[in-house]
């Protein structure tokens, strides 16, 4: 498989956590995989259902679901300039933003799937470190072309 | 290791049952196999969760908390990606209800 719809933003300026959001969003909206509702509806999951989404230390995982606007699985990276708060107690402050979308409820399971080997082998220290986008962007092709999963 | 309980089936849960949950369930799955515990895991929402009939159920305490009622072995985990945490949490847990044959 040959991950397409990557993109990523390296020293992200943003005020907080709902900036960050938009800010990922937005590169799911320009990669073609996301309306502008998607992105509303990833913020407005964070605060309905609280900040789970926070999955290990500096790090969220923010997606909404395939009918809030999901055209095609993707995946946009962001690494922001100043941590910022999500209310979760031990995984607080976040540094390191996922977004991903998805047209259904399979389309994107290859590339989550892909993506938590990458992080167990830490892609995630390996994005922080990224001194540009393009190599944040060639770490990302490279750790999710390299683990086959299914 | 064997499991009075096998194979066992374990659901990881999140509020959507799309993101967070499958990103879990590749770690506990990679956390069985190093513990050669058989077992099988599948990704789910909260509601899901509840008419699901689980054995063991793992996902953030925001989440747990929530599922303290339900008939199965909730298991809390605040990092998702760490699998030695994932790895001790299920031996102890396991073995707190004597599910682990000595």
């Amino acid at each position: 498989m040959v991950v397409q719809r990557l993109a990523a933003r390296r020293a992200v300026q943003v005020e907080n956590w709902e900036e960050a959001a938009r800010a990922a969003g937005a590169l799911l909206v320009e990669l073609g995989c996301a309306t502008p509702n998607y992105v509303e509806r990833m913020s407005a999951l964070v605060r309905e259902q609280g900040p789970y989404m926070v999955l290990a230390p500096g790090l969220a995982l923010l997606h909404a679901r395939p009918e809030d606007g999901g055209l095609a699985p993707g995946l946009a990276v962001i690494t922001l300039a100043q941590p910022v708060s999500f209310g979760h107690p031990e995984n607080d402050p976040v540094d390191l933003i996922l977004a991903f979308a998805s047209p259904n409820a399979q389309d994107h399971l290859d590339l989550l799937a892909r993506l938590a080997r990458a992080l167990q082998n830490g892609l995630d220290l390996q994005l922080r470190q990224s001194e540009s986008e393009s190599e944040m962007l060639e770490r990302l092709h490279t750790a999710l072309e390299s683990h086959v999963c299914f | 290791m064997r499991l009075t309980r096998d194979p066992l089936y374990i659901a990881t849960v999140c509020g959507v049952g799309m993101g967070s949950s499958l990103i879990l369930k590749m770690t506990v799955e990679d956390a069985l196999r190093e513990l050669g515990i058989p077992g099988r895991v599948e990704h789910m929402d909260l509601s899901s969760v509840r008419s699901a009939r689980v054995d063991v159920i793992v996902a953030q305490p925001l989440h747990t908390e929530e599922l303290k009622g339900l008939n199965a072995l909730v298991i809390p985990v605040t990092n998702f990606l760490d699998k030695e945490g994932i790895k001790r949490a299920l031996v102890t847990r396991l073995r707190e209800v004597g599910w682990i044959a000595e």
